[in-house]
């Protein structure tokens, strides 16, 4: 056996139920978390870099809090979206399968857009998908032309550091 | 020397100035579209250098690649208000749980359930807007938090202080206080003021300028500006870093939000719409003509949607939703 699968090991078998307790006390369920700290470990499997080991539990807290996020925003996109949708017209509610492909779509560029000011992005949004003119968004911001032009600009400008940057 | 060899060979890395300067040209065009001199000039620019025209490249079918993935869901407002929606979800659930570092307590129960360890903890208790949410405290003291609103709990062995950091509370104190009083005393603060109940219930609700202090139950020692006063049940104050003063006559009731009420008495619209606002995500305004209509009556805070619907029923104003989340009221035609 490779040495980082030792190291991993060894975390698992000290530190998986405090993990687990971790995760439980943030997701309020015990399936979700059991769930979660498997995922953790795995993708302590697939980091190449050396494992960090001076501080076993931040390190797994950190990865862990990265997929309790990802975990709440599959939720939450969910939710928002079987609630915008209960408000269409019979004949342009979408089938299962839709579905699953749009909250696939969505949940990714919820991710990019994420950390964004809510102005920023709602600028963003409305130009992209509503189609609207940077006039109209500034009309309904409340804000200036000027200032949605670099809302948009500065939307844009992230995507394209998550993208190509990191 | 083979230096520039080199950086041709590697792979251009366009600097932020160029990529930004990429991006500024694409939304120039289509704000502009089919302009001809435009599109020119734009060809010009990334022709003038390969790492233009690299940013250029990456920037337009990023661009194409997010205009595509949300064209492709189906409906009219579904994507924006579906991401609109969840951001805010999402933000509300990491600031209370991940972000804040603080052990969140999640309901009553728990926490009577660990009676040892209530005595020396400190939490962060919050609202999403159009939440309001209420609190048992171990030592008998229960807050009630209306929408958008926080407290910092930080009790000691010394003292039981609650700070109020945003919006609005109603704090009771609990009946095993007369006890407890005297060797930790129970008080509440925020930024404009230090608030002190000898038994009873009182209401804050903080404001950009001020903070509306009124007492419905027993008495409160109140600490503003250097002044101090003893506030008495049906009293109510408006407090600043200078100091106190009673408070003008409410044209609402300020704790009808308990029961999920607007309850008003000849208010403005304009400020019946921005207190309504308060309750829901986005934008609600109404034009400057109508703001000065006025109203009286009980309204349902459970679904501001249908409140805002009552409205033409009794003045003459028209609704206009432009997305859901985005609400105007103009002059009926």
């Amino acid at each position: 056996m490779s040495s980082p699968e030792l190291v991993v090991q060894a975390l698992y078998g000290s530190h998986h139920g405090w993990l687990n307790a971790w995760l439980r006390a943030r997701l309020g369920n015990a399936a979700d978390a059991a769930d979660l700290a498997q995922d953790t470990f795995v993708r302590l499997l697939q980091r190449t870099e050396r494992l960090e080991l001076k501080a076993p539990r931040a390190f797994l807290r950190t990865i862990a809090r990265g997929l309790v996020i990802d975990h709440w925003r599959r939720e939450e996109i969910e939710r928002a979206y079987v609630e915008t949708i209960a408000h269409l017209p019979e004949g342009e509610v979408p089938d299962a399968e839709s579905r699953a492909l749009v909250l696939e779509l969505l949940e990714s560029i919820a991710r990019m857009l994420e950390g964004l000011k809510p102005r920023v992005r709602q600028a963003f949004l409305l130009a992209q998908c509503e189609g609207l003119t940077h006039k109209q968004i500034a009309e309904l911001l409340g804000v200036s032309v000027r200032s949605v032009e670099r809302y948009v600009a500065d939307a844009l400008y992230h995507c394209y550091v998550l993208r190509y940057e990191s | 020397m083979p230096v520039d060899n080199l950086s041709l060979a590697r792979r251009v890395e366009p600097r932020q100035q160029v990529v930004k300067q990429a991006i500024h040209w694409l939304l120039r065009l289509r704000n502009n579209h089919g302009n001809s001199r435009l599109t020119r000039q734009c060809e010009q620019w990334r022709a003038e250098h390969h790492e233009h025209e690299i940013a250029w490249q990456r920037v337009q079918s990023l661009h194409a690649e997010l205009s595509s993935s949300l064209r492709a869901v189906q409906g009219a407002q579904v994507a924006f208000n579906t991401l609109e929606n969840s951001a805010q979800g999402l933000g509300r659930r990491q600031a209370l749980k991940l972000l804040s570092g603080a052990l969140l307590m999640g309901s009553a129960a728990w926490l009577a359930r660990d009676s040892a360890a209530w005595q020396q903890w400190s939490a962060d208790y919050a609202t999403a807007t159009g939440e309001r949410r209420g609190f048992q405290l171990p030592d008998g003291t229960r807050i009630e938090l209306n929408t958008a609103s926080a407290v910092d709990l930080n009790y000691t062995t010394q003292q039981r202080l609650i700070k109020l950091t945003r919006g609005e509370i109603i704090v009771t104190c609990g009946g095993s206080d007369e006890g407890a009083a005297a060797d930790r005393p129970l008080r509440v603060e925020n930024r404009h003021g230090s608030y002190a109940p000898v038994d009873g219930r009182f209401i804050l609700r903080q404001e950009e300028q001020c903070t509306r202090l009124s007492v419905t139950r027993g008495r409160v020692l109140v600490h503003a500006g250097g002044h101090s006063l003893e506030a008495l049940a049906g009293q109510s104050f408006l407090v600043d870093q200078s100091g106190l003063r009673a408070a003008p006559t409410p044209d609402m009731d300020a704790g009808a939000w308990l029961d999920g009420l607007i309850v008003t008495r000849n208010m403005r619209l304009g400020d019946f719409l921005a207190e309504v606002g308060r309750y829901r995500p986005g934008y609600l305004h109404c034009s400057a003509e109508i703001a000065d209509l006025r109203l009286s009556g009980v309204f349902r805070l459970e679904d501001t949607d249908r409140l805002l619907a009552v409205l033409p029923q009794t003045l003459p104003v028209q609704l206009r939703y432009r997305t859901r989340w985005w609400v105007t009221l103009e002059r009926a035609a």
